[in-house]
């Protein structure tokens, strides 16, 4: 670990003046296409980031560049890692940090809060309705064959029971601002990753700011783990203290770092499919002293893997009968499977009607503009609109299977619109979103990079919680717009202010 | 604890241990650089590497094994036992082992011991071997050696004493007992100490063992064959005594048996128990004034490479590999 000589530098100050293209900030260029959420559009700084730009302003560079390979060695040495699949070997990469923080005001984050509880207890609400009643497919809401059709409806799921109807106990939304407003543009609704990055980051950004950390009174997110634990115990169907383990596909996921984490964490064990053996409709796990029962599962794979017999007859991730298990009523599953339904790409743009009919409120965060390409109208938009737009596989993830139209060549346009038209129900497209920007520290400079958010909500039987903080993802070429960690992207700590 | 997790801390155990033993062995052949001759190198090299079940250097047909040795440069035999990636038994390979054990173990290992051998393993990656040979042959594997006696400072620190560190423990004195035996073995077959041709000093075995001074303490500077094993074999307070590593192994094997040691023994701690009895009883001190390698000794250390080695198969099928059916709950 380099050397770094702890310095208040004067945090609790917001003095001296700061600008954009002055100064520490001469490489700070601003863009009135993107809102920027250090400085106002006539450089001066926004009043949440004084403090933050004063403190840039005072701390020497090569004293910056040491906390900035302070923060990248502590990844390292902990090995706070992501496993990249290769086509001949299986690398790990330390997920790259930027060590200055972004900042969120309190009034801010007061709206995002209640739009998430908001989305997430609809959601919930939609899932149980699709596998029971299906009121609100009847009635229109969402149309029957957009359900039914889509690879993530679990037939399985049919009638069966939930404990407390909680499908979705833990959830991450992806949330861009653009503008003033902030936006949903994805809910995460399977198991959705990146928390652990969001502690680490933590972490080491006290260890680098602890006096601009305190100055700024920034909310808590260290008792995630404890929560996370409470909140799926809490789903539990046995009176006594639930035998609880994390499911993981192992250390070849590219999210093993976190599954271990958060294991570790809970203080519970991170099982993978061959420590599991399922007897009498019970899972048990293969200990040293023998097979101990296990009730409820905080699992990381996808619902395919689960179970050889009811799922993905090739899966070895999973274990045979876990389903059987969970339908029997001796095991609980967190999050249950089926969910993936209400977090497809094209069932997205019917969230804001789910509200409304769920709820009967207006939604609190707004959608973004999204066009189906499986209605003739949406197709006909995306195909005429290519170049303008972004098109999305409506299962797909982690940045691949999109094509991003202002970037690419005439002729990926040209074999995209070939797919669009064979199979448009794949497809969903949407504006490119003009993501706000924050202040980063890459290469030596500090400059604006285009960044968004992945906020988390855990939903336990009786308690909603939303962890005040997040994984914040940054795209760090730049100007590119894709944050994604296997394609540029790093992340930096989120700072929830208090007030 | 998870069975597999209980095989990750035993094969970390393991690993760790093979690397040290290795290291051990290189930095007493690598001091001797400076001032043995050419014959006496290689047999060394002939000692360490059959010490550590590592073949010879390739070599023209007609040259034996004692000459391929010769044959041989340092530097080469060297970096195949310190960086070779391709060797399984290179201490970069155990190492790298070791560390694809404890991350399938992260969640019950604390963070501190995980820092210290990620740290270790990425020192060593980023090492180049050219370099440190440069800067003196020995520095490389002595940093090997303060390194691992870091990590062993700081499992001992940081480790509850629970089954997670039973069966580290384990892992590293069953990996101890097999090292210990093969080099008592090779050593008293290949280096000969007392005969009339070229050999190695029965006290340079008790330095690679870490137990010269308390030898002399114990036993003044009398270093007769018989002596020397014995106590390398039977003195329980020497930590690379076969003595001490299978007390070791009893005790831990005792707080993994969920019986506490009653009878009936789970089959790992009976064996252990009997080769501490074998030990106990085996009549080597009579033998003290043979200078020479016979067939009864060859036989002692036979039995115990055997025995050892069933032991390490009983922990597996007893812990990790056991039948489901065995172990339902009543």
């Amino acid at each position: 670990m380099s050397a770094v000589k702890f310095v208040d530098h004067g945090y609790a100050d917001p003095d001296p003046a700061i600008s954009a293209g002055s100064g520490p900030f001469r490489h700070y260029e601003l863009d009135a296409a993107f809102h920027d959420e250090l400085f106002h559009e006539d450089g001066t700084p926004r009043a949440r980031a004084r403090r933050l730009g004063a403190a840039l302003s005072r701390i020497p560079p090569e004293d910056l560049e040491r906390l900035q390979d302070g923060v990248y060695r502590r990844f390292v040495h902990e090995g706070i890692t992501f496993t990249v699949l290769g086509v001949e070997d299986v690398s790990e990469q330390i997920i790259p940090i930027d060590c200055v923080p972004r900042l969120i005001t309190a009034e801010e984050w007061d709206h995002i809060e209640r739009g998430l509880k908001q989305r997430l207890t609809a959601l919930n609400l939609f899932l149980r309705d699709v596998y029971h009643d299906g009121k609100s497919l009847r009635d229109g809401i969402v149309p029957i064959d957009l359900v039914l059709g889509c690879p993530q409806y679990r037939l399985e799921m049919r009638g069966l029971k939930v404990p407390h109807d909680v499908y979705v106990a833990v959830c991450g939304t992806d949330i861009v601002r653009a503008g003033d407003t902030f936006a949903v543009l994805e809910d995460n609704l399977r198991v959705p990753s990146g928390v652990s990055y969001m502690l680490a980051c933590r972490t080491a950004m006290k260890w680098a700011f602890p006096y601009l950390y305190r100055a700024y009174g920034v909310r808590e997110v260290a008792d995630y783990p404890e929560r996370l634990y409470s909140t799926i115990a809490s789903l539990s169907r046995t009176a006594e203290t639930p035998r609880m383990a994390v499911l993981t596909p192992g250390r070849y996921n590219s999210a093993y770092y976190e599954h271990a984490f958060l294991a570790g964490e809970m203080g519970v064990d991170l099982v993978e499919g061959r420590d599991l053996v399922v007897h009498d409709a019970t899972l048990y796990a293969r200990t040293a002293a023998g097979l101990r029962r296990i009730d409820v599962l905080y699992r990381r794979i996808d619902d395919d893997f689960l179970d050889p017999v009811a799922f993905r007859d090739d899966s070895v991730l999973g274990a045979a009968g876990l389903f059987h298990a969970y339908r029997a009523g001796n095991l609980v599953l967190a999050n249950a499977p089926g969910t993936g339904v209400a977090d497809d790409k094209a069932l997205y743009a019917y969230v804001p009607r789910i509200i409304r009919y769920f709820l009967d409120e207006e939604p609190i965060l707004a959608n973004v503009e999204t066009h189906l390409c499986r209605e003739p109208d949406g197709l006909a938009y995306t195909l005429d609109n290519l170049k303008e737009l972004v098109v999305k596989e409506v299962g797909g993830s982690g940045g691949y299977g999109m094509l991003v139209g202002p970037h690419a060549t005439k002729a990926e346009r040209k074999a995209f619109a070939e797919q669009l038209r064979k199979d448009p129900a794949n497809y969903i497209s949407q504006p490119v979103l003009p993501l706000s920007r924050a202040g980063c520290f890459v290469d030596g400079r500090l400059e604006p990079r285009h960044v968004d958010l992945r906020p988390f909500v855990l939903q336990g039987s009786e308690t909603q919680h939303v962890v005040p903080g997040g994984l914040c993802r940054v795209a760090l070429r730049k100007g590119s717009l894709v944050v994604n960690s296997s394609q540029g992207g790093g992340c930096k700590d989120l700072w929830i202010l208090r007030e | 604890m998870l069975a597999r997790m209980a095989a990750n801390f035993y094969w970390l155990g393991r690993y760790a241990e093979r690397t040290e033993n290795t290291a051990r062995l290189l930095e007493y052949q690598l001091t001797r650089l400076v001032d043995a001759d050419a014959d006496e190198l290689a047999l060394g090299w002939r000692v360490v590497y059959r010490a550590l079940s590592q073949p010879p250097p390739q070599a023209p047909a007609d040259v034996d094994e004692a000459e391929a040795f010769l044959i041989a440069d340092a530097y080469t035999l060297t970096g195949g036992l310190v960086e070779d990636t391709t060797n399984p038994a290179s201490m970069i390979s155990c190492w790298g082992m070791a560390r694809e054990n404890a991350r399938e173990i992260r969640p019950r290992l604390p963070l501190r011991v995980w820092v210290c051998l990620n740290q270790g393993y990425l020192w060593l990656q980023e090492t180049e071997f050219a370099d440190a040979w440069g800067e003196g042959p020995a520095a490389l594997v002595s940093e090997v050696i303060d390194r691992l006696r870091l990590l062993a400072g700081v499992v001992d620190a940081n480790m509850a004493r629970d089954d997670a560190w039973r069966f580290l423990e384990l892992g590293r004195y069953v990996e101890r007992l097999q090292q210990q035996i093969v080099l008592l073995d090779v050593w008293d077959r290949i280096a000969r100490p007392g005969g009339d041709g070229l050999a190695l000093a029965w006290a340079d075995l008790l330095r690679v063992c870490g137990a010269f001074e308390p030898y002399r303490r114990d036993r003044s500077l009398t270093l007769q064959r018989g002596s020397v094993l014995g106590f390398l074999m039977r003195n329980p307070e020497v930590s690379r005594s076969l003595h001490f590593a299978t007390g070791r192994i009893e005790s831990t094997l005792r707080g993994i048996d969920p019986a506490g040691g009653r009878p009936p023994l789970a089959a790992p701690h009976r064996l252990a128990l009997r080769i501490s009895a074998a030990l106990e009883l085996d009549p080597g001190e009579a033998d003290a004034a043979s200078d020479a390698p016979d067939a009864a000794s060859g036989e002692v250390f036979g039995s115990l490479t055997r025995d050892s080695r069933t032991l390490h198969d009983l922990v597996q099928a007893t812990y990790v590999d056991y039948p489901v059916t065995a172990g339902l709950p009543s």
